[in-house]
């Protein structure tokens, strides 16, 4: 198990290195193209925007190391900002508290769900992206009437420099629930068991996990970061909708898949989710300078998605 | 196998029942009907349905494809402006070109699943974004058109139910059956249920995929075609395309067709269409907010997911 793990880990740092490579290219290419980018503040605004994206990509991280996968995340971000904007009257930290509640909710019948019952994480978690745009549909004009604008003190966490430049509000919270997140999978109990889980669920049970509990903690943690990451979006775009989110559902799994995280669970680690989340939102800021068409900027991801898990199968193959 | 067998039949039986009874509460909804309602219903479900078939056949052979409504938008977009205001014949001969290109960015994605070894989501996840960004590259905004005389083709002239109708079943026989009855099809179902096993016993699993995905991209292609001929445009937008992928899944599995792979067939995915149709129509007509029918299709799907889960385990078919 040990040289199992061993081997695993070097095949994980080897291409972290890459992608930090590929990281540094494309800033420098950025940079080359629009020398702007290369400032500080420039860094700042990309790192601010880059936290929504990293910690929905980091719920999505948790839950295909299961070998599950949370396709129902835009909605719960998006569904908790609506909350948490609808019951700002009553204080912000009652607001945040509902907006938990909501993901608990949703996360644990995500969870149970797929634990319990053995439900198809992909098929769960669709249709519970359904069922969640019918309710807050409905919401909308029945039981979820109200403010649709967030607190102001989100939207200043969601917006403001933290003491000098490339620092502000969202990166410290993503830097502070990502490094908790880091801790978790690599230093915890319930870290291993994600991982021994992805790995071969079987052979857990066998060896006396409750996967069911297993799976169950992570959906609900999953589901929390997507609130939270929800919060932020909501926060940068200063009132919320319905399809808040939307637009960080496939970017979410792309950032999980470019930092080497198997689908099939068991492999991968957040690290890798951080720089595939940088290395999008650079991305699309060059594409933006380029000023390149919704086509051109469709293909190009598309393109970069497929030939860096390409490259990924191989250098994992041969090793 | 017995057990198995039985348990597709009451299955089938099962979904032919809810659209009975979801057909007829719609049609004591509706004032009469005549072929002029029966033709908006068979109208309604085509694309989807097509769309859920070739789903259907992608996931009876192990696989799955998020990149299928992208590649009937793809589809929808090429024929819409291609076959403005051309005339019959080319517009004929457009639509099976088309078709035909639908089976090929099937087959190329079959390949590019068998040759890299990468999860078949992943795939297809990126090739979704790049396929769309086509569509848009040949299409940048709504529009387009067709030949009337194909339209007619497609859609039937207004009271005529037949066309579509043909449509709808013609795939079935000319596509589907000859597959089914096929060492291809039996392939297909080896590789669905077992890739290993299915190896052992000296298929070519890459070979088998990659037909399989390219029947699928028939499938999408058609979807395609049909789409321009009953909406007489095309609309290059994402997220058209992943509600559409997310609707052929669910189609594909509310029909009884299991997402582990080598189990179902495509009568079912075609009935589960018409019945994601009938639930939001009758619901919009008891006064309901339409929005609840969202909710209705999701539980459903998990439902269904849920006892065929259940009664799989009880079977002994883990």
């Amino acid at each position: 198990m040990s040289t199992l793990k061993n081997f695993a880990t070097v095949k994980v740092s080897k291409s972290i290195w890459a992608l930090f490579g590929i990281l540094i290219g494309l800033f420098l290419l950025t940079s080359f193209i629009d020398p702007y980018f290369f400032s500080i503040p420039a860094v700042g605004v990309t790192l601010s925007l880059a936290a929504p994206l990293g910690l929905l990509a980091a719920g999505q991280t948790i839950c295909m190391l299961t070998g599950g996968i949370d396709l129902s995340i835009a909605m719960i971000a998006a569904g908790a900002a609506f909350i948490v904007s609808v019951k700002s009257p009553s204080g912000t930290a009652t607001a945040l508290l509902w907006g938990a509640l909501f993901c608990i909710l949703v996360g644990s019948i995500n969870g149970l769900a797929v634990g319990l019952f053995g439900m198809n994480p992909l098929i769960m978690t669709l249709g519970m992206n359904a069922v969640l745009i019918g309710v807050f549909t409905v919401g909308v004009t029945t039981f979820l009437k109200g403010s649709s604008s967030m607190p102001e003190i989100l939207v200043t966490a969601s917006n403001a420099t933290f003491l000098f430049d490339p620092f502000s509000w969202p990166l410290v919270i993503w830097a502070v629930i990502g490094g908790m997140l880091l801790f978790l999978l690599n230093k915890t109990g319930l870290g291993r068991l994600i991982y021994a889980i992805g790995d071969n669920a079987q052979a857990a049970r066998l060896a006396g996990v409750k996967v069911w509990q297993v799976q169950w903690a992570t959906y609900v943690i999953c589901a929390l970061l997507g609130g939270i990451g929800g919060v932020l979006i909501g926060g940068q775009s200063g009132a919320v909708a319905i399809s808040l989110a939307n637009p960080f559902l496939l970017p979410s799994v792309a950032a999980v898949v470019i930092g080497g995280t198997s689908i099939m669970g068991g492999i991968g680690n957040y690290t890798g989710t951080i720089l595939g989340t940088l290395i999008l939102t650079v991305l699309s800021y060059l594409l933006a300078t380029i000023n390149s068409s919704e086509a051109v900027k469709q293909m190009i991801y598309g393109a970069i998605i497929l030939t860096l898990a390409w490259t990924y199968s191989k250098i994992s193959q041969n090793s | 196998m017995n057990l198995v067998q039985a348990r597709r039949q009451s299955w089938n039986i099962g979904i032919v029942v809810l659209v009975l009874i979801l057909g007829f509460w719609r049609i004591n909804q509706l004032p009469q009907f005549g072929s002029y309602e029966a033709r908006t219903f068979i109208l309604g479900i085509l694309p989807i349905a097509l769309l859920s078939m070739g789903q259907a056949v992608i996931i009876i052979g192990g696989g799955i494809n998020l990149a299928i409504g992208a590649e009937a938008v793809l589809i929808n977009c090429l024929s819409a402006k291609y076959m403005a205001g051309t005339s019959f014949t080319t517009s004929v001969f457009l639509a099976f070109l088309f078709i035909g290109i639908g089976g090929l960015v099937g087959a190329i994605t079959g390949w590019i699943v068998s040759a890299s070894g990468i999860a078949d989501i992943v795939v297809t996840l990126a090739t979704s974004f790049l396929l769309v960004g086509v569509a848009m590259f040949v299409m940048p905004q709504p529009g387009g058109g067709i030949n009337q005389g194909v339209a007619d083709l497609i859609g039937g002239k207004d009271p005529n139910f037949i066309p579509p109708l043909i449509w709808l079943i013609l795939p079935l026989l000319i596509i589907w059956i000859p597959l089914y009855r096929s060492r291809t099809g039996i392939a297909m179902y080896a590789i669905g249920s077992n890739k290993d096993a299915a190896f052992l016993s000296g298929v070519n699993v890459n070979r088998t995929r990659i037909k399989v995905y390219a029947v699928g991209g028939l499938f999408a292609g058609l979807s395609g075609v049909v789409l321009t001929g009953i909406t007489l445009s095309a609309s290059p937008f994402a997220t058209i395309s992943s509600t559409a992928t997310l609707n052929s899944v669910a189609g594909a599995v509310l029909g009884g067709v299991s997402l582990a792979g080598g189990v179902g067939g495509l009568a079912g995915p075609a009935m589960a269409a018409l019945v994601l149709y009938f639930i939001p129509n009758i619901m919009l007509a008891s006064g309901i907010d339409p929005a609840y029918s969202q909710i209705i299709t999701g539980a459903l799907t998990i439902f269904v997911v849920l006892v065929g889960g259940l009664l799989r385990k009880r079977t002994g078919k883990t």
